[in-house]
């Protein structure tokens, strides 16, 4: 594993922003972090790099410690903040040019390749740059430094939609060449086609835990039965749950493939047949719309899903 | 514990500032030795021996039959307002950007995202305040030494006389930027940490005053770092002058050191608080 955590615990007085955090990113996966504002990716991806020290656990980057070998860990990361700044006096080219002098593995040619693929004008003065101009500058510093994991903070915000598929591009780029990714976003599409691995963080604890390619398996199905429903054939019986409704109208989940489920569905008496993917939007609403959103309503132990992963 | 790369960087962000205060240096000791020669010394005796009250003479820090000759009166240069002020502002501001000024722009995440040890950091910071603060004492004596040995009053003076006194203005740099940069490291906030240091410029003005002027709070002086800082008593020449500038640059610099090595363990140890 080139990252783990361990009941990483980050509180601020009586403030819990982060509770008991574990868990393990595997070499070469993109894995992500989703949640919403204040559920604690920052403040986990800050603890992994040091800039924060954990109030209990541990957290490593490549067998080094986040907290005692922070420079070891920095020099295996390449990490983009959520809110980039940059030196405002300086021009795009000279900030390219600055941090060729601050590691070893940053290509100055690579940085300038991104630079022109996000259509960035490195001429400009970053005080004179827009917010996406320079969310731009960062990640062409970023993408130019090879190094094995990329610690990516929402690194879509503030891009046109051009230079967000750029920025999807580079990162499956980096995964093909064999780069870990953490990528931490608020778009939930970007995850899933980004991402193998997901997890969802609400008010500091990690909730859920998702591989994307279970999750594109998974389908809903729902439709009115006109008549009995009949006996689910056994073999379907641990990746198929079945909830009938009041007003007729039949739903199942699915968690595997659908071929051998259609044969018995095409057999019942059913109208209005409906049949849709589970996305990322349901597994994240059911974490975060159930409590109100304020994360307040939820028990202390993770919420036993119905789309538990099989 | 180094980084060239930071090293330049810090020292473009300095640049203009220092370039400002050099060619104000340069300039102040021929405008002030100008303008002082206008006042004949008889005329200049008559006000100061005559004129003003003898009590007065506790503020001015040595004699006034010292300050009303030649060499005196070059040495007032050292304690205007132009050469204090100017010296203060370096330290505070190039002290106060070490981190505070690093985390209100948010630019620290960025940097210390790079294989890099916040110490380097933080020395290459100091080193570079200390080294300008310097190079600027050496613009202001080269500009004293000129104005000496040309100027109106050529012949009259050695500059040699001034080079404890330009020392002198090098330890108030110092503890300055030492001063700075410890709050600095504490602090989040660079506007906070200016203000934190011109309310200690204010105390240690008013504290060097009551000193000086009240036998009984004669105690409070010693809480002002302006009373190592007295640059018309190093002008007398010969070894007194240099022990005494030793005294006062060993007071001055090691408060400034003891400011950055306190910085420097803080900063090293504290969270960074997300750019906002």
């Amino acid at each position: 594993m080139l990252v783990t955590t361990d009941n990483l615990t980050k509180s601020y007085g009586d403030f819990l922003a982060l509770t008991e955090c574990s868990l393990a990113v595997s070499e070469g996966e993109v894995f992500g972090l989703l949640g919403p504002n204040g559920a604690g990716k920052t403040t986990l991806l800050r603890l992994l790099l040091g800039f924060i020290q954990p109030t209990s656990g541990t957290a490593s980057i490549a067998g080094f410690d986040s907290r005692s070998e922070s420079l070891a860990v920095r020099r295996n990361t390449a990490y983009l903040p959520g809110e980039a700044r940059l030196f405002r006096r300086m021009r795009g080219h000279q900030v390219l040019d600055f941090f060729t002098g601050m590691r070893a593995d940053y290509c100055r040619q690579r940085a300038q390749r991104v630079a022109d693929r996000l259509m960035l004008d490195c001429r400009r003065q970053v005080a004179r740059m827009s917010t996406g101009m320079r969310q731009k500058l960062a990640l062409a510093m970023v993408l130019a430094i090879d190094c094995p994991l990329l610690i990516l903070d929402e690194p879509t915000a503030n891009l046109d939609p051009t230079a967000r598929g750029e920025v999807l591009d580079l990162v499956h780029e980096a995964r093909r060449a064999g780069r870990t990714v953490m990528f931490s976003s608020h778009v939930l599409s970007e995850i899933e086609d980004t991402c193998d691995r997901v997890v969802i963080l609400r008010a500091g604890r990690l909730v859920h835990e998702q591989s994307i390619a279970h999750l594109r398996r998974r389908h809903r199905i729902t439709a009115r039965l006109a008549g009995p429903l009949g006996e689910l054939p056994p073999e379907l019986a641990h990746s198929v749950r079945i909830r009938q409704m009041a007003d007729g109208r039949v739903e199942l989940e699915v968690a595997e493939s659908l071929t051998d489920l259609l044969g018995w569905l095409a057999s019942l008496p059913l109208g209005e047949l409906r049949i849709e993917p589970v996305g990322l939007a349901t597994i994240y609403d059911h974490y975060h719309r159930e409590g109100g959103g304020n994360g307040l309503a939820l028990p202390q132990q993770p919420v036993a899903s119905p789309l538990q992963p099989v | 514990m180094w980084s060239t790369a930071i090293w330049k960087k810090t020292w473009g962000d300095q640049a203009l500032l220092g370039v400002a205060f050099a060619m104000l240096w340069a300039a102040f000791p021929w405008i002030y030795l100008g303008l002082s020669a206008q006042i004949e010394m008889n005329a200049f005796q008559d006000i100061l021996l005559r004129a003003i009250p003898e009590d007065w003479q506790k503020l001015s820090g040595v004699p006034f039959a010292e300050v009303a000759t030649h060499v005196g009166r070059v040495a007032l240069a050292f304690v205007d307002p132009v050469v204090v002020l100017a010296a203060t502002v370096w330290g505070v501001t190039r002290g106060s950007d070490a981190v505070s000024g690093q985390l209100e722009r948010g630019t620290m995440e960025m940097l210390l995202a790079q294989p890099v040890r916040r110490r380097a950091v933080y020395v290459t910071q100091a080193v570079a305040t200390t080294v300008g603060a310097a190079c600027l004492c050496g613009v202001l004596y080269a500009a004293v030494y000129t104005a000496v040995r040309f100027g109106p009053w050529s012949g009259r003076v050695d500059p040699l006389l001034f080079l404890p006194a330009a020392t002198n203005v090098f330890g108030l740099m110092v503890c300055m930027g030492g001063l700075a940069a410890g709050v600095s490291a504490c602090d989040s906030y660079r506007w906070r940490t200016i203000g934190i240091l011109c309310g200690f410029y204010v105390f240690s003005l008013l504290a060097k005053l009551v000193g000086r002027l009240s036998a009984s709070f004669a105690w409070v002086g010693y809480l002002s770092v302006f009373n190592a800082y007295e640059p018309q008593r190093l002008v007398g020449g010969g070894w007194e002058s240099w022990q005494r500038l030793a005294v006062y640059d060993g007071v001055l610099i090691g408060i400034g050191l003891l400011g950055y090595c306190i910085g420097g363990v803080v900063f090293s140890r504290r969270d960074l608080p997300a750019p906002l």
